[in-house]
């Protein structure tokens, strides 16, 4: 058979073909090996330089660091998160020497240029520093904020917009400021010069936590020239009054009033009324007496009863009444000093008034503000506490007041000529002699972030379900005073 | 190659050439690896440590708590009602979606002038973000300020309260999707009718079947497994819905389009309840999964044409 092969030439053959074959192999191989090198160290790069990276933040902390950051950085952002923050916690804050990067989380509306020359002082006073201003909406802050405890790499400062520092104070997540306050306390007014109540909100167990950097309550706005044609001179006082102008401007798509989606807005009604969220001494919800329910019913009334108000309009943002109220579609809304740069800038022709809070058993509205705390575990504490006393510092506050009409809790400052002077400012800073913070006392239980979503839901039931006030009040009561005690 | 050493009956060692077979599947096994690496290090492991969160209590001290969190989703009536509404959307989505996605792709198999245009701008909301979709349909519909609205008034009809009304908000955001996936899908099944041999249709043409005859038996049965990719795929990406509800209504009003993707995410990044978000994440896994298992043998036999 011609193609059979003898043993000899055989092996020759085979020798010749497995030459070539491993010639050819070979550079397959070789390119094999290559990219397969390749492909491992492209996927690997990452997942070592993350350990590296574990590693080099935490290792100075602890021996045990690079495990707990290891894993809660892969990704269970879960229930390591107090081990990361125990490990990272431990972290060293550095001085002023060697320059550094200092990074701060920011509330995008209050990126001010009164704060931008704050910052670009801080840089030139210390060589080498450099401040990374990074900017969030409150909401994608607290995402941020938990992913970065439980991955053990928070930022160095953190304006938070109320309620956070109960949440991760009494989680020992946030550094006390007592050592600082020590020292420097005096020099900056802190905290003789702030209001009392800005202090104590942000003090827990006789430790304090964090510095108020505004302060705002929310008033009546109203269209004088849309109140002035229905016949009134004045803004309603209290919630009769209220109502009848409220009824008396509304005509056709043009409203009396319009209500925010956003349910924080409807403090200033509850408290008017005297009711409160909690009984600190029954540590319950005491949102179910008929004062919060009669309150509710109000604002629900305006939309389904008086007709005097639209159902607002679900949404992220809590602009929608100042959007109708610019477009002159509702005579009177209720909102706070931040409203004041879109109304005055978007429609100028406006004939903008402030009234004081109305009236029902007491003059009453909520107090607001955001603050700054500085997170456990933070790289550079001591510079963090430095920005903190550069950018509360009174020169500042008047600057910030001037630019953004933003008010704010030094004592000093509502006593300031600038800004007694200012028609608008004055009437929130006397607003502020009554204003409420409605949630300090719930806050500091540390379940506020937890019962939140409860008293949404509740208000969201009543403005856009019709829901009887005191069912859905009674629902939240009960669903809340189940987290309050623990079930 | 020779990788493979073996003795013959003479106690002579010689190298045994490896099967087409094996060498093929280890070079696949070769340039699989990375994917594998990173398919475990981004998705697999990190599904573990997920269940394994699920165990764990949300208080303080984080203790094993075994399946507390499974059977708290199950008494919790927040996530069941974002569960049902989510399901009552991705069915709503998902028919819809297919009937518009095949109809277009009915009408532009067709042959016409500008047809390759048309299916270009139907692609357009597919390729767009979802962000830029979300915003643009929030101006669009916001019932005080929105556009629809003053055209609705501009021509003589009522308004609607499209993102206030919790009756209507859901069947908003549904026409928002389907308005955006539909396109995708036209793509889809524009691929399955082209796949469709036409003599299939000359033969029931010359057998005397009308227009309808021919689609009912012979389209929609050849179409079957695009159908069934396209049902899969798009039941799971509405079972997922998340940006419309986060971008558009923030889960409102009064919760009618809090999404349970939405819900997840609050109640692990607002409330702070991670433990809890992730049993309610691997609850709506183990969903999808029967979900697409009980499409798979439904569809199983219309497959079989």
């Amino acid at each position: 058979m011609s193609d059979q092969k003898s043993p000899v030439n055989s092996d020759a053959a085979d020798q010749t073909a497995e030459t070539l074959s491993l010639q050819k192999s070979l550079t397959r191989r070789t390119l094999l090996k290559i990219g397969g090198t390749i492909a491992t160290a492209a996927v690997a790069a990452p997942i070592l330089a993350a350990c590296g990276d574990a590693t080099a933040t935490t290792a100075p902390a602890s021996t045990t660091a690079p495990a707990a950051g290891a894993t809660t950085a892969a990704g269970a952002a879960t229930t390591a998160a107090g081990s990361a923050t125990t490990a990272a916690g431990a972290s060293n804050a550095s001085s002023s020497s060697g320059g550094g990067t200092l990074l701060v989380y920011w509330g995008t509306g209050h990126n001010y240029k009164s704060y931008e020359a704050v910052r670009n002082q801080f840089e030139k006073d210390f060589p080498g520093w450099k401040i990374q201003w990074e900017l969030y909406q409150q909401a994608d802050m607290h995402t941020k904020l938990l992913a970065n405890y439980a991955a053990g790499n928070v930022p160095d400062l953190v304006e938070e917009p109320g309620g956070w520092i109960p949440e991760f104070g009494l989680q020992d997540k946030i550094l006390p400021l007592t050592s600082y306050i020590q020292k420097d306390g005096k020099a900056m007014g802190f905290p003789d010069d702030w209001q009392p109540f800005t202090v104590n909100r942000l003090t827990l167990n006789g430790v304090v936590y964090g510095v108020q950097l505004h302060l705002t309550n929310i008033l009546l706005f109203y269209n004088k020239d849309m109140l002035s044609k229905a016949g009134f001179q004045n803004p309603p006082t209290n919630w009769d009054e209220f109502l009848t102008v409220a009824k008396a401007t509304t005509q056709g798509s043009t409203f009396g009033f319009a209500l925010n989606q956003d349910s924080s807005y409807a403090w200033p009604w509850f408290l008017q009324n005297g009711a409160h969220w909690y009984d600190p001494d029954k540590k319950i919800l005491v949102m179910d007496s008929p004062e919060a329910i009669e309150a509710m019913q109000f604002q629900a009334d305006l939309i389904y009863k008086s007709k005097v108000a639209p159902i607002p309009v679900a949404a992220v943002s809590y602009e929608g009444p100042q959007k109708l109220f610019s477009a002159k579609r509702a005579a009177m809304i209720l909102t706070g000093p931040w409203d004041l740069k879109p109304i005055k800038d978007g429609s100028p022709d406006i004939n903008l008034g402030i009234g004081q809070a109305l009236t029902r058993k007491t003059q009453s509205t909520s107090a607001a503000g955001t603050s700054m705390f500085i997170p456990k575990g933070a790289k550079n504490a001591d510079m963090a506490w430095e920005f903190m006393k550069r950018v509360t510092a009174l020169d500042v506050e008047l600057a910030t007041t001037k630019e953004a009409n933003m008010t704010m809790p030094r004592i000093t400052w509502g006593q300031n000529a600038d800004v007694q002077s200012n028609p608008t400012i004055a009437g929130f800073a006397k607003g502020l002699s009554y204003a409420k913070d409605a949630s300090s006392e719930l806050g500091l239980t540390g379940k506020l972030t937890q019962i939140q979503p409860l008293y949404n839901k509740m208000y969201q039931d009543v403005i856009y379900k019709n829901t009887p006030a005191s069912d859905a009040l009674k629902e939240f009561v009960t669903n809340g005073n189940k987290i309050l005690a623990g079930q | 190659m020779k990788v493979v050493v073996s003795q013959d009956n003479t106690g002579a060692v010689r190298r045994v050439p490896m099967g087409l077979a094996s060498r093929q599947a280890l070079i696949a096994y070769i340039f699989l690896f990375p994917a594998f690496i990173y398919f475990t290090v981004f998705f697999f492991v990190p599904i573990v440590i997920e269940f394994w969160s699920s165990l764990h209590s949300d208080d303080t001290g984080n203790a094993f708590v075994w399946f507390d969190n499974y059977v708290k989703a199950f008494e919790d009536q927040r996530s069941i009602n974002s569960f049902v509404l989510t399901l009552v959307f991705a069915i709503s989505v998902t028919i819809l979606s297919m009937v518009f996605g095949l109809f277009l792709a009915l009408l532009l198999n067709q042959s016409f002038r500008g047809r390759t245009i048309l299916r270009t701008i139907l692609l357009i909301p597919y390729m767009t973000s979802a962000v830029i979709v979300g915003l643009m349909w929030r101006n669009i519909l916001d019932p005080l300020v929105g556009i629809l609205n003053k055209v609705l008034i501009a021509v003589g009809l009522p308004t609607q309260d499209w993102l206030s009304n919790y009756k209507e908000a859901l069947w908003a955001l549904v026409g928002i999707t389907v308005w955006q996936a539909m396109g995708y899908n036209m793509v889809l099944f524009l691929a399955g009718l082209q796949g469709i041999p036409t003599l299939y249709q000359e033969a029931a043409k010359i057998d005397g079947a009308n227009a309808w005859g021919r689609f009912r038996h012979i389209t929609i049965p050849l179409l079957a497994p695009t159908t069934l990719f396209v049902s899969i795929i798009s039941v799971i990406s509405s079972l997922q819905a998340f940006a419309q509800a986060f971008i558009i209504t923030n889960g409102g009003p009064a919760e009618s389009t809090r999404f349970y993707v939405f819900h997840v995410f609050n109640v692990a990044f607002s409330e702070g309840k991670f433990a809890y978000a992730s049993a309610l994440t691997f609850l709506m896994f183990l969903a999808i999964l029967v979900l697409t298992f009980i499409q798979l043998r439904v569809n199983r036999n219309g497959v079989e044409y």
